[in-house]
């Protein structure tokens, strides 16, 4: 047992390495375009993504569940997340400059994961409930999803600031292509989020009596949910593309972080036992 | 900002705000009168714009229904493609085909046109669910220990609790706990249940859930002459008062596994009972006159007064609810996500395609279809297979 926690933590210190690393390449090749640097970045990328699904399962072996329980593991498996999203649209699109505005963001929630307690505890009996993979696993999803929106978001918001000769010669997406891809992560994100809350809602009925409670988890999700809504109606009826759909993806995204951080660590509710 | 305290509680915490709170009833927010109007408002809002799209939705639906092109959609035709070569493309693709004087025009899922209306009235159906569960609801909560019964006499049956345990790991922590029940109706054989946390029981209308446990210990005091002035069972935090000398005996709590902290604190290290201790305070004209430590049956002598706690055994907490609402909270909940399927996955798409042209039409995703119709149009061109299409 001492040897499957050794490993794990080996290999999470090794995926985190392997991430920092990616973001570092990722920011050299969009900076200098280098469109090696790019490669190099898919390259540590992916193979930190390996890693740290190696680490996950060690843990879930260590378990016996999948690591959706306290903050550290939903941190860990938020970047997992995180990573496994933009793989995807990498392999599907061949971005390779999202890179640049996703891996730092997957660096950031690493590093933070990094600092909370591994320890591993039982679950207390509200969590001994099949509905918590489905409910958390979508939630890892829709937040990694909302991530590589912020990211693309990110970079569309960079392209603002560019020269016109600038862009033509830059390795970063057009204006919009970041925009639309933002947006259609955005609609994927969504999807899970409302997964999220209906199985969230379904779980703490056969758990707590209630399907609804106004916990400040619940009603964050509610208003990250609203906001996302909000979003995806004015960017239909409004016309809202471009810089003001960029901001709102952004703010979307600070929402979604304090739902995860901030309810946990400053909002006593039903959901405390995951601080 | 904390709902449901005392009103008490926010002039001390927010002195200049709390006559504001308390009249907006921000105490309570969610059972306001202002949330209530707002959330009236929302529903007035859905139900009015999907009145509105509704009728165009379904008009769209129709077969014969062609899409306007975007003011800015790309221009996707090359000299020398092949126009039968582009269309067994897209029916590869289950697109289907109205073939049109000068081309054709390709359409897929033409029922998302009312992804948007499904959407909002599934949400519809789930806040009517919230109201007549709100309404109609019935809930509340209650302890049993073993033997006690608790009857339900509008609803015609009762609960009895035959049993509730503790299930241990092997570090002495609780896994779960287990209430084990009989459901008793007239006229009809005991039938026998257990309940834990995330496994109710359904007795018709109710639902009951394993909410919380706890001791309860059997307090005696005697007189010098062994005579019992007071017998009773006393919960964690509950007190006795005996008349004869005014003093009140607080049971502060009951420590299976005793151990005390640095603080001086006592603490129980598991729920097993393997080092059972009572922490007990009395109280005299309101007086305290002494906090003890001590075993099941070690009596504390105050006086001619013999006081002592044992036989400590665990209750269940139950909570009962009745609610109509939630088949229509669950029912809306797919509606809502079969609409938001519908809207952002199975969204109308169409391709219009003449001698001398090719647009794409959606509303929803036209850069991704762009790039994909791209792809087609160059294999049409060429004739090779496109396989990419709808990655």
């Amino acid at each position: 047992m001492e040897q499957i926690i050794f490993w794990e933590e080996t290999l999470f210190t090794v995926a985190f390495i392997a991430y920092t690393l990616a973001a570092l390449s990722f920011f050299v090749h969009v900076a200098l375009k280098k469109e090696l640097m790019g490669k190099i970045g898919v390259l540590l990328t992916s193979a930190g993504f390996v890693i740290h699904t190696a680490a996950i399962i060690l843990r879930v072996i260590e378990s016996g569940r999948l690591p959706f329980s306290n903050q550290f593991e939903f941190a860990t498996s938020f970047t997992w997340g995180i990573v496994l999203c933009y793989l995807v649209l990498h392999y599907a699109y061949r971005f390779t400059a999202v890179g640049a505005f996703v891996m730092p963001i997957a660096f950031l929630v690493m590093g933070y994961a990094s600092m909370l307690p591994k320890t591993i505890k039982p679950l207390m009996p509200a969590l001994q409930s099949n509905w918590l993979y489905l409910h958390v696993g979508t939630a890892v999803i829709s937040y990694g999803a909302f991530a590589v929106s912020a990211g693309l978001a990110a970079m569309y918001l960079i392209h603002l600031y560019q020269k016109k000769d600038d862009e033509s010669k830059s390795s970063l997406l057009t204006a919009e292509t970041c925009d639309y891809l933002s947006y259609r992560v955005i609609a994927f994100g969504y999807l899970m989020l409302t997964l999220v809350i209906v199985t969230g809602a379904i779980w703490a009925k056969a758990a707590w009596s209630r399907y609804w409670a106004w916990d400040p988890k619940e009603t964050w999700s509610l208003i990250t949910w609203l906001i996302y809504s909000v979003y995806l109606h004015l960017r239909f009826h409004r016309g809202w593309t471009g810089k003001p759909a960029a901001w709102f993806a952004v703010i979307g995204f600070l929402c979604v972080i304090f739902t995860f951080i901030g309810v946990n660590t400053l909002l006593a509710g039903l959901h405390s036992y995951l601080s | 900002m904390p709902q449901g305290l005392a009103a008490e509680m926010y002039i001390e915490r927010y002195p200049s705000l709390a006559n504001i709170i308390m009249t907006l009833q921000f105490d309570h927010v969610y059972t306001s009168v202002v949330f209530y109007v707002l959330l009236a408002l929302f529903v007035v809002n859905l139900v009015g714009c999907t009145l509105k799209i509704l009728p165009s939705q379904i008009q769209r639906t129709n077969k014969e229904y062609i899409m306007s092109p975007r003011n800015n959609a790309e221009e996707l035709y090359q000299p020398g493609l092949n126009q039968d070569l582009l269309r067994q493309s897209l029916q590869k693709q289950r697109f289907s085909i109205l073939e049109k004087e000068d081309g054709f025009v390709a359409s897929k899922h033409r029922f998302g046109h009312i992804g948007s209306s499904i959407t909002h009235l599934g949400i519809i159906v789930i806040i009517i669910g919230s109201i007549i569960g709100a309404v109609f609801a019935d809930e509340g909560y209650f302890n049993l220990m073993p033997g006690d019964v608790k009857s339900f006499p509008e609803y015609g049956f009762a609960l009895r609790l035959d049993d509730f345990s503790l299930g241990f790991r092997e570090n002495g922590t609780v896994e779960q706990y287990y209430s084990k029940v009989s459901v008793l109706k007239a006229d009809q054989p005991d039938k026998e249940a257990t309940l834990w946390v995330n496994q109710p029981l359904a007795v018709s209308p109710l639902n009951f859930y394993q909410t919380s446990y706890g001791w309860a210990s059997r307090l005696k005091i005697v007189n010098g002459s062994s005579e019992i002035l007071l017998a009773k069972v006393l919960r964690n935090g509950e007190s006795a008062f005996l008349q004869d000398n005014h003093m009140t005996v607080y049971l502060y709590g009951f420590y299976p596994n005793f151990t005390i902290t640095s603080e001086g604190q006592p603490l129980t290290m598991t729920e097993e009972v393997k080092n059972p201790h009572y922490a007990v305070i009395l109280y005299e004209f309101g007086e305290h006159v002494g906090s003890y430590i001590v075993e099941p049956g070690q009596p504390i002598e105050r006086g001619e007064y013999q006081i002592s706690f044992q036989d400590s055994v665990l209750y269940t907490g139950l909570t009962y609810r009745k609610d109509f609402g939630y088949a229509f909270v669950v029912a809306g909940s797919l509606l809502m996500f079969l609409g938001l399927i519908f809207s952002f996955y199975l969204y109308p798409k169409q391709v219009q395609v003449t001698s001398n042209s090719v647009k794409v039409m959606t509303r929803q995703n036209p850069w991704g279809m762009t790039f994909q119709v791209k792809k087609m149009v160059e294999s049409a061109m060429t004739g090779e297979e496109n396989a990419s299409w709808n990655k």
